[in-house]
């Protein structure tokens, strides 16, 4: 079954409820119960937090490898060269989240000014 | 101030609180938020999301990478069973954070249905935020102030990536381009800060090279791939390192 796989209005948002906010609610609703019966350190817990660090670092790299729309038609060069000097100001300056955003704006939005000036 | 719908008439909770969570929509995290919804209403627009269907979405969901996986997975024509693998092995995220806050923000008073209630209100920015202030909080201003600030955090960028939907034309490509680039930036900084183990560290960097490797190979599942092997191989590597020192 599709987004687009029945043309009535509701069916939309059924999708979205189905494939967006049940699996995302879950988990809170799953915490909720266990909360009293889990240990916050078990192997268990660190291995799922793992897998889902992990996957959201995989949705930030499709934005500077493969990302739609707008940011697309930038260099990958350019993405790439902005993010890692984005997290490295963040790293090496403080660990300050403001710093780490500033500069790689800084740098993805200041070099394609650059690049619309010199090409 | 005080809430019908929630305390029971001898006050469970102390709902003073509630507006002070509130104020926090002036604040440094909460306007990055705002702007990564802003390039979100961009996005959906872009991948054919009416506006009625981006307002639904927004609250109800409530954690911005499931938001980026259903609209990516729309976009791109994926089959629904497989958007909904990717939407909750990503959201697993909300388990731990789920159990580390509700400890905190509980009254030995409260029902089981407040916690579900606003449970459904956990994501990264309120949830960061109220982790660190809970020990300067009475008991009972904890969760009224969790709910402040992550109710209205709900409203407010549900209107910004409604206005952002009607109005994305009219911004030139590169300025939609720039708000895109906060969402990952604040995802890979954010999910930085709050890791307690060193090993999601170690799995940040692993899915962030991981994901584009898959893609090569399982363009449609990559981010499903990158999250389950880059995770795991993080953990034994954490498991074997706490095995060799005797842990």
């Amino acid at each position: 079954m599709y987004y687009d796989s029945f043309d009535v209005w509701w069916w939309p948002y059924f999708f979205i409820f189905v494939a967006g906010i049940l699996p995302t609610a879950i988990w809170r609703w799953v915490g909720v119960v266990l909360v009293g019966n889990l240990d916050e350190s078990s192997q268990w817990l660190v291995m799922v937090r793992c897998v889902a660090t992990a996957l959201v670092a995989a949705v930030v790299a499709q934005f500077v490898f493969e990302p739609s729309g707008a940011l697309a038609s930038f260099p990958f060069g350019l993405r790439l060269g902005a993010a890692a000097a984005g997290f490295a100001a963040f790293l090496w300056l403080g660990r300050r989240l403001l710093i780490g955003i500033l500069v790689a704006e800084l740098v993805l939005l200041g070099g394609y000014g650059l690049l619309q000036l010199s090409g | 101030m005080s809430s019908p719908d929630f305390s029971t008439p001898s006050g469970v909770y102390d709902w003073s609180w509630f507006a002070r969570g509130m104020a926090n929509l002036f604040s440094l995290p909460a306007l990055i938020l705002v702007s990564a919804f802003i390039g979100f209403g961009g996005l959906a627009r872009e991948a054919g999301v009416p506006l009625l269907q981006l307002i639904f979405m927004v609250p109800t969901i409530w954690a911005l990478p499931s938001h980026l996986l259903l609209v990516g997975g729309i976009a791109s024509g994926a089959p629904m069973l497989a958007i909904i693998a990717a939407v909750a092995l990503a959201a697993i995220r909300m388990l731990p954070m789920t159990m580390a806050l509700i400890p905190e923000i509980r009254t030995p008073r409260s029902k089981n249905w407040h916690l579900m209630l606003v449970a459904n209100m956990i994501a990264i920015t309120a949830w960061v935020h109220t982790l660190q202030k809970a020990p300067n909080i009475p008991r009972e201003g904890r969760l009224p102030y969790f709910a402040g600030f992550a109710g209205t955090m709900m409203v407010t960028t549900t209107f910004a990536a409604a206005l952002v939907h009607q109005l994305a034309s009219a911004f030139p490509p590169f300025v939609m381009a720039g708000l895109y680039f906060l969402t990952p930036m604040y995802f890979a900084i954010s999910t930085w800060n709050t890791a307690r183990f060193r090993a999601e560290h170690l799995a940040l960097i692993f899915g962030f090279c991981l994901g584009p490797a898959f893609y090569m190979i399982v363009p449609q599942a990559n981010i499903l791939f990158a999250g389950l092997v880059g995770g795991l191989a993080a953990y034994l590597i954490h498991w074997q390192g706490n095995r060799s020192r005797g842990g």
